[in-house]
């Protein structure tokens, strides 16, 4: 099978791409590995944020979650993935030598099958992925302490108030 | 509470929170957004150095939480400057005294998926910042994984037959090693065929399969019947040899 060489990490503020660089498989439940994957200063060793696509808007952001959540693939992270991982794929199915590590196996299937990146999600990634997730702020540079919260925040709201059916602007009064 | 001068206030020995002394005692914490009350509770202002300061009193009929710390738990593990995974947020209510406790620094992800108390939950989390409402079923972390960093602490109120599966799903996601869940089990809602104690015990077991290593749990009498919460440490250390 091929290796995991990349991760996809989407968060708040746009979509992150993580190139690992050690190969090695590490045991991921050792204690060993869960130190490198929680200390930041060794984790930078391991995996590093090859590109990083911030949305550009509120909108684009929300309707970017809608389509993720459900396991659907958006134009711009096909366009994203394509233009990063593109040139690896340019030999042909038998020459693609690495994996697309991605946190849920739904998008991962979509993610295949539209643009030919191998995917993979198992226990490794989702291990690496909750190493990117705690180093976050950190990876991406120019990301400042703050942002990814207040990214969080607006996106929380526009993704909570699509999802209600009520109208978010009248309360029921609270019977004490 | 009238007569505020009457009122002395403490602090609890968990930080962010605070006991009122007046004619009784109540539980309070500090109003992030003075001049409102959230669900109709009181509230008690006082004087710190010529700087009036207000509080909101927490019913422990009303929070789990709240009767949970005065049932005398060791320690909450929710703190000022803490990040919370709250499931099963409701309207609100807890939550709202939660985003006292863990103030600007602190963040609380709220977490619910019925429609009605979610509206009350998003007009809340408008006034405190802190909060970030998410209306999604807790059984699907993965729909919500990009409004969420790691967190410090989960705490889990769900009722659900497979709450302990669920607080595992988010735990794998988003707790952090040696993070804490404090999870509110109502016997009722997973068994009602079964002596609540057993209930528990088969809850406990759960946890523990799910990396959690329990530390305490109490039941929550009087201010609920059989209920019980329960603290855990997420993939604890292992001692040293």
């Amino acid at each position: 099978m091929a290796e995991v060489r990349y991760l996809l990490f989407e968060s708040a503020s746009g979509y992150a791409l993580v190139e690992r660089k050690g190969s090695e498989e590490i045991g991921v439940q050792s204690e060993e590995a869960q130190r490198t994957l929680t200390d930041f200063g060794r984790f930078s060793q391991i995996c590093s944020i090859k590109a990083f696509l911030p949305f550009t808007s509120a909108e684009n952001a929300l309707a970017n979650i809608n389509d993720i959540s459900e396991g659907l693939m958006t134009d711009e992270l096909r366009e994203f993935l394509e233009s990063n991982l593109g040139k690896a794929l340019k030999g042909g199915k038998e020459k693609v030598k690495f994996a697309l590590g991605v946190a849920d196996s739904k998008i991962g299937g979509t993610v295949q099958e539209s643009t030919g990146i191998p995917c993979v999600c198992n226990d490794l990634v989702q291990e690496l992925l909750r190493g990117v997730r705690a180093h976050f702020a950190k990876l991406v540079k120019g990301l400042r302490d703050g942002d990814a919260e207040k990214a969080q925040l607006g996106l929380g709201h526009a993704y909570s108030r699509s999802k209600v059916k009520f109208d978010v602007n009248r309360t029921d009064k609270h019977i004490i | 509470m009238k007569g505020g001068k009457k009122v002395i206030i403490e602090p609890h020995r968990f930080a962010g929170i605070f006991i009122a002394r007046g004619n009784d005692a109540a539980l309070i914490t500090k109003n992030m957004v003075p001049g409102e009350a959230v669900y109709g509770e009181k509230r008690i202002t006082v004087e710190e150095n010529e700087v009036k300061v207000e509080y909101r009193v927490w019913n422990p009929f009303r929070s789990k939480l709240a009767a949970a710390v005065l049932g005398g738990v060791d320690n909450i593990w929710i703190k000022p400057g803490a990040k919370v995974l709250y499931l099963g947020a409701a309207s609100g209510t807890s939550v709202s005294h939660v985003a006292d406790i863990v103030g600007d620094e602190g963040t609380v992800y709220a977490v619910e998926f019925s429609h009605r108390p979610g509206r009350d939950l998003i007009n809340m989390a408008k006034k405190r910042t802190n909060v970030i409402p998410i209306i999604e079923d807790a059984r699907h972390p993965l729909k919500y994984r990009m409004l969420i960093g790691m967190v410090d602490v989960i705490f889990a109120d769900v009722a659900q037959p497979d709450q302990a599966r669920i607080v595992g799903l988010n735990a794998h996601l988003f707790l952090k090693n040696e993070g804490h869940c404090v999870i509110s089990i109502k016997a009722n809602c997973i068994d009602s065929t079964a002596a609540p104690e057993a209930v528990f015990a088969k809850e406990v077991k759960k946890l523990k399969d799910e990396h959690f290593k329990p530390l305490e749990q109490i039941t929550l009498e009087p201010y609920e019947r059989d209920h019980a919460v329960v603290i855990a440490q997420y993939r604890a250390a292992k001692k040293a040899k």
